[in-house]
């Protein structure tokens, strides 16, 4: 059970999380039958509504990547549809260029586009981004319509159709064939894009940007990729309209078309790509259903009165089924699988008492899973493992780590760090040298500001004055991904658990420093082997640290200590130069804790430098071998843990009473300890 | 120099309209963190609800008084039965769900009043011609009711008990709750605000740009870009950059070419997010509060 | 739950709903476009005749009592016994007033109802999107929005308003006749202004006026300061105010408003009662040349087409209540011509393209109309009258 059949390759597509390619093979397969079948089947009015829904498939997949997987809402995405249309036009009307070419131009002038206003407007956040987009928009609808090469308000026509092989498309069920290969290939890159290195990145940086930063995720850049990717994709849905419509006007670009792609990837659910081409579908069938029922029930209604029920269907997906269809459908799958298995079982239990032999069902290996009853993440004691004792002495068999420098040299060198807000000065003037292949204690009171001098050295906070020097670079007041990539990790005292994935997945993150596939290989699909071997490291990690019988449970529903656990985990498997650790002790068990005690000496062992940052004096006294000591933001003392231990000033700090009288406090806490 | 002040004079009435708003989206974005994309729509329905209520006989101010009420009620409705009913309340729920009750809204007005613009009649006054400079009498009521509603809304904010705590209450919901404002409280009294000045803004401004079922977006998003100006927390800088964004729509429709108006404002709304998210009034210190 | 089987489920989903939404009949999909569209063969059942207005959006006024005259007229021929006992089948599709919107309606109409004419677009812009798409199809359609360019060189497009160029001849005759030299102009940013300052530049040089300047506005705008008060500083004689209601109408609201004290021309954009509800009390005095139908009932009693636009306005009237706009009588006279060449014709598009340029002294409510292969027009100046913006309506003015 511990071991989770590692040998055999085949399990893995079980636990859901590396690219399953026989589902997604057999749900491509079932959409080509569909879309070889739909034109010889549907009404003209069916088939006209299946065109546009496969033309807007695309720029929806691109808006469900950028939303769903960058977790950036554009309000824009018809910008970038019409420069993708207009290019076209302009390349095919005015410069005669061959139907290829022009189609080309369109997709890359799209992309330009975005990755021209991406640059500076992804560095914005929320609200700012999405109304940034939303201005957008209105610009490049005001430009097209104002200027004399874009035909002003009429906008480009009389380019006719394309032709392919001497047909020309000239009807609803060749352009449908004609389009709907597109729509598959791009529905395919975008799941192989969700799965990969990258799109696991961004969906980390979603949870929480600050872990994913720290183990070397460059958010901004690789959002700046997904928005011009997510550009393509509505450029190339933009030369399709273009085609389809014959005509280019400042009217793509509007409002309300941003809108409906919105609407499209909202109602198939954020974050799904199936969501985003099944939401076209119903968005395009909606939109025709409502301009037809509404004024039946409504005597008098003309205009857009479609909107009503997008406004409806907006708000009411969001407030009652946030995820959208992808939702809807896995909550009714579940149902269903919950009754079978019910059912199953019970015949299973019946069956079993029949026999009297137990064995039932035994050979299904499925994890342990909330629906079971099983009780999440306490530490099942594994079958046939060694007794506790023994288990501590095992984790001698330690993660791979990577030794820069030889020990005793300085990894880390930190000099005036300073941080003030306001008129509050939280860290005042630090300095101290890490060597390497140590263990460094950073120990004081509360609100001594341990953890402030932490996230000025890792990158997340930006220190007032001062230097940090790692590997002989400053990295102070850059990105957290700076100093990680170069081999600096760390776990966080407020936990920062990636929750969308599972216990595997968020040590796998910690990988994400060694993979170097990016986004054009991550959708190709060709970094399997990486991913594969990832995922070994990862569980072979998660087994050592005695967490692998919950390698697939979602870690959000580990126990407190057991995601402390995860997190280092998570670091480990970056094979950091330099592990700092806030606080790693904290709500761990008595056993625990010395499992992490041993672990830690024995990766100092292997030459690792670790910094820890720790409530818990005494176990950074038995443990490190210098102590810091911050009180008030000053560093007060540092040293060897025996002189620190006797350093009168830091007796007072803590205790905040006589030297003396403190003294023989701290040694009665450590005996009780 | 005629034309450059009659410029300027609509600018600055314009720019009274999107000052209003902007200071309907400061206070529920201080509170909730919530950019209200249907505030623009508020003035929309205020003034289409006037013009019924004028047809069913009502003296103006009375039909007026009514419209704000009711503008101002709906807004808290919006709040108790759609925003209040999200738990995490993420900047993509929260502007895809204000987007739903925009849409939603412009939908019901295209039902109920038409697709077609309509007016609210003058209010009393005449025009009057200052060295040659046409000022209508509307336009000075547009001004004058920035000054009556804005102050208010800025004086019930700087000086009243409830008001300074309601802006503590963003960063700090302790401090609103130690004047027995509860967070649910708060964010209902900064939707009331916002709809009334919004409703405001839609009622003294339609007699000259009307009222029309799909205006709301795009006056509201001005109305943002003004708050974006006071870096979404500073109701004199936006309405000072409200006026300002006004007379620049109104020089360039008269300078360059009437189309690219609309234009401005979101070219500057890029210029200034990119160069100085924190506003333009303000010291980027003085943000942090 | 298997992750596997999971993620089937949606596109599982997506193939249920698409195959639950296609179990309809079977049609043609792959019919439609090319030179034969199939319509010469259909010698029985309804004649289809398509149309595409601006039923919405900023075009509605014009496009809806257009709908409400083709919806008529319609159902008066089918009770009448239809085209040579053919059924009349009419399909009208909203374009919502924008270019890609009548392109798609203008595709619908061709390729799935495989109609034998086309009637639209209510504006400009919209009309000349739609013509390469029906010259593509060699589709006869006749257009009822005014720029010449919708049918200049066309061999299937028609079309029944009058010419923008016979519409600024007569108002710059009438400003040459008031002396004025100078004339600026505000115009519609869409089709329907464009070109128009060319045309005036080159028609007064011949009558001795000059344009002096020249302002766009949206037909959506609402407000017009800016560009009035570059009107009242281009000193000119007179403005020609030339769009659409309700814009035209808040246009010259705004004109009057801000003190230019100058005499305005409309176009024949604003023929109808919509003009007064945006315009008020600042629409007195305009001129604006126009077809004789809002006149009628100021017509000396031998004018020829007094008695078609009589009837037309008691029929119109009796059906909806209100009197019908100029609009209305360019879809009467694209439907009446329309149908008159089919009945002539049949539904084979060469001839019934060739039958609607045999039209001769057609009858209509905009004018008579004489059509030939080098005029899609078919109309001269003498269809427009000059009217004059008096009490809430148009009145005919007195040269």
């Amino acid at each position: 059970m511990s071991l989770l059949e590692k040998s055999s390759p085949a399990v893995r597509s079980k636990t859901g999380f590396w690219p399953n390619n026989r589902s997604t093979i057999i749900g491509v397969a079932i959409l080509v039958i569909i879309v070889i079948l739909v034109p010889f089947t549907a009404s003209s009015t069916m088939m006209n509504i299946a065109v546009f829904s496969m033309i807007f498939a695309l720029p929806a997949i691109g808006l469900s990547l950028l939303m769903g997987l960058a977790g950036q809402v554009s309000l824009g995405q018809a910008a970038f549809f019409a420069i993708g249309a207009y290019t076209h036009a302009i390349l095919l009307q005015k410069f005669e260029m061959p139907g290829v070419v022009a189609a080309t131009g369109g997709v890359v002038a799209a992309m330009l586009a975005a990755l021209l206003v991406g640059l500076p407007m992804l560095r914005l956040r929320g609200h700012y981004l999405a109304l940034a987009t939303l201005g957008l928009g209105f610009i490049v609808m005001i430009a097209v319509r104002e200027w004399e090469f874009t035909g002003r308000t009429t906008g480009i026509y009389g380019f006719g159709r394309p032709e392919v092989f001497g047909i020309p498309i000239d009807n609803n069920g060749l352009f449908f064939w004609y389009v709907a290969p597109f729509v598959i290939i791009g529905l395919v890159l975008a799941l192989n894009l969700t799965r990969s290195r990258a799109g696991r990145a961004l969906s980390a940086v979603n949870d929480s940007e600050l872990a994913a930063e720290s183990l070397g995720v460059n958010t901004y850049a690789l959002r700046v990729k997904v928005f011009t990717l997510s550009a393509g994709f509505a450029g190339l849905g933009g030369v399709f309209y273009a085609y389809q419509v014959q005509i280019v006007s400042p009217q793509m670009a509007e409002f309300h078309v941003s809108v409906e792609l919105l609407l499209m990837v909202v109602i198939g659910g954020l974050g799904s790509v199936w969501g985003a081409v099944a939401g076209a579908f119903i968005v395009e069938l909606l939109s025709e259903g409502l301009r037809d029922v509404i004024p039946a029930l409504i005597p008098g209604a003309t205009g857009e009165v479609q909107l009503i029920g997008y406004g409806l269907v907006l708000v009411l997906v969001i407030l009652l089924l946030p995820g959208g269809l992808y939702q809807a459908v896995q909550t009714i799958w579940a149902g269903i699988r919950r009754r079978t298995e019910a059912r199953r079982t019970t015949a299973a239990a019946k069956a079993a008492a029949k026999t009297a032999d137990g064995t039932a069902d035994a050979g299904t290996g499925e994890p342990p899973t909330r629906a079971f009853g099983g009780v999440p993440g306490e530490p099942v004691v594994p079958q046939g493992a060694a007794p506790v004792e023994d288990e501590v002495e095992a984790v001698l068999n330690v993660p791979t780590v990577s030794t820069p420098l030889t020990a005793g040299e300085p990894i880390l060198e930190v000099k005036g760090l300073t941080k003030r807000y306001g008129g509050v000065v939280a860290v005042d003037d630090v300095s101290f040298s890490v060597p390497a292949g140590r263990i460094m204690g950073l120990i004081g009171p509360n609100g001594a500001g341990k953890t402030t001098c932490f996230n000025m050295i890792t990158g997340a906070i930006t220190p007032t004055a001062g230097t940090v020097t790692f590997l002989g670079e400053e990295v102070q007041g850059r990105k957290p991904h700076v100093g990680a990539v170069r081999g600096l990790s760390r776990t966080f005292q407020n936990l920062q658990v990636f929750s969308s994935t599972d216990v595997l997945g968020n040590v796998y993150m910690g990988r994400y420093r060694k993979g170097r596939a990016g986004i054009i290989r991550g959708m190709l699909g060709l970094q399997g082997r990486e991913q594969y071997r990832n995922e070994e490291i990862a569980r072979d990690i998660l087994d050592i640290m005695n967490l692998g019988d919950v390698a697939t449970l979602p870690a959000g529903d580990l126990p407190f200590g057991r995601q402390r656990m995860m997190e280092v985990c998570r670091a480990l498997a970056s094979e950091p130069a330099l592990l700092l650790l806030d606080e790693p002790m904290a709500g761990l068990s008595g056993r625990e804790r010395d499992m992490l005690a041993n672990l830690l000496r024995a990766l100092r062992d292997a030459g690792l430098t670790i910094v820890l940052v720790e409530h818990d004096v005494a176990q950074v006294l038995a443990l490190a071998d210098s102590v810091a000591v911050l009180d008030d933001g000053v560093l007060i003392a540092h040293g060897d843990p025996e002189s620190v231990r006797n350093d009168p000033a830091v007796i007072v700090a803590y205790l905040g009473t006589d030297a003396e009288e403190a003294k023989h406090e701290l040694e009665e806490l450590e005996e009780h300890a | 120099m005629t034309d450059f002040l009659q410029l300027t004079a609509a600018g600055l009435s314009q720019g009274s309209v999107y000052a209003l708003l902007a200071v309907g989206l400061i206070a529920t974005y201080t509170v909730r963190h919530v950019v209200n994309i249907a505030q623009g729509d508020y003035a929309m329905l205020a003034g289409l609800g006037t013009i019924s209520l004028l047809s069913a006989g009502l003296p103006l101010p009375i039909a007026i008084l009514i419209a704000l009420i009711s503008v101002t009620l709906a807004s808290v409705l919006i709040e108790r039965v759609v925003i209040a009913r999200v738990k995490n309340l993420t900047t993509l729920v929260s502007i895809i769900l204000t987007l739903g009750v925009s849409t939603l809204l412009q939908a019901i007005m295209l039902l109920v009043w038409g697709a077609e613009g309509r007016r609210v009649p003058a209010f009393p006054g005449d025009d009057l011609l200052i060295g040659g400079v046409s000022i209508r009498s509307q336009e000075l009521w547009m001004l004058g009711t920035l000054v009556v509603v804005g102050g208010g809304i800025l004086l019930f904010y700087e000086k009243t008990r409830w008001g300074k705590a309601l802006r503590a209450s963003a960063e700090q919901p302790v401090a609103a709750r130690i004047v027995g404002i509860s967070p649910a409280l708060a964010s209902v009294i900064a939707f009331a605000i916002a709809g009334l000045a919004g409703a405001a803004a839609g009622v003294v401004s339609s007699p000259i740009y009307l009222s029309i079922w799909s205006g709301g977006l795009l006056l509201g998003l001005k109305g943002f870009v003004a708050a974006v100006l006071g870096g979404l927390v500073s109701f004199r800088a936006a309405i000072v950059g409200a006026l300002l964004l006004g007379v620049l729509e109104s020089y360039v429709a008269g300078y360059v070419a009437s189309g690219w108006k609309d234009g401005v404002a979101f070219v500057i709304l890029i210029v200034v997010l990119i160069i100085r998210p924190a506003g333009l009034m303000l010291r980027p210190s003085a943000v942090r509060v | 739950m298997h992750r596997a089987q999971r993620r089937l489920l949606i596109p599982a989903a997506v193939a249920a709903s698409i195959a639950l939404a296609f179990t309809g009949c079977s049609s043609s999909n792959f019919g439609g476009g090319g030179g034969d569209n199939g319509d010469g063969a259909a010698e029985e059942g309804p004649i289809k005749i398509g149309a595409v207005l601006d039923i919405t959006g900023v075009g509605a006024n014009l496009g809806v009592p257009e709908q409400n005259t083709l919806n008529m007229l319609s159902e008066q021929l089918n009770e009448d016994g239809g085209i040579n006992g053919r059924e009349v089948e009419l399909i009208i599709k909203d374009n919502q007033s924008t270019e890609d919107g009548a392109a798609k309606a203008t595709t619908e109409l061709i390729e799935n109802e495989q109609v034998d004419l086309i009637i639209g677009a209510s504006r400009t812009g919209p009309s000349l999107a739609m013509r390469p798409l029906v010259e593509a199809a060699q589709l006869p359609t006749i257009s009822i929005a005014a720029n010449a360019a919708i049918v200049e060189g066309s061999e299937w497009v028609f079309k029944t308003a009058q010419n923008d160029v016979v519409v600024l001849e007569r108002i710059l005759d009438h400003a040459e006749s008031q002396g004025y030299t100078k004339i600026a102009l505000a115009r519609d940013a869409t089709g329907f202004g464009e070109g128009i300052a060319d045309i005036i530049t080159e028609l007064g040089a011949e009558r001795g006026i000059t344009l002096t300047a020249t302002e766009a506005f949206e037909p959506s705008a609402t407000d017009f300061t800016a560009q009035m008060t570059n009107l009242r500083g281009a000193d000119a004689d007179a403005v020609i105010i030339w769009g659409i209601t309700p814009s035209a109408g808040l246009a010259q609201a705004a004109y009057v408003q801000i003190g230019v004290g100058k005499p305005a021309y409309q176009s024949h954009g604003v023929a109808n009662a919509a003009f007064f509800e945006a315009a008020g009390d600042a629409a007195e005095g305009a001129i604006a040349p126009m077809g004789r139908l809002l006149v009628a009932d100021q017509l000396e009693e031998d004018d020829p087409q007094k008695e078609v636009i009589d009837e037309f306005i008691a029929d119109y009237t009796e059906a909806f209540g209100n009197p019908p706009s100029s609009f209305a009588g360019h879809a009467y006279d694209a439907w009446k011509i329309g149908v008159a060449a089919i009945e002539e014709a049949g539904t084979d598009p060469e001839e019934l393209r060739d039958a609607i340029e045999a039209t001769s002294d057609f009858v209509g409510i905009s004018g008579v109309f004489t059509m030939t292969p080098e005029n899609h027009s078919g109309l001269t100046a003498d269809a427009l009258i000059l009217a004059i913006a008096e009490g809430g309506r148009w009145n005919l003015h007195e040269e």
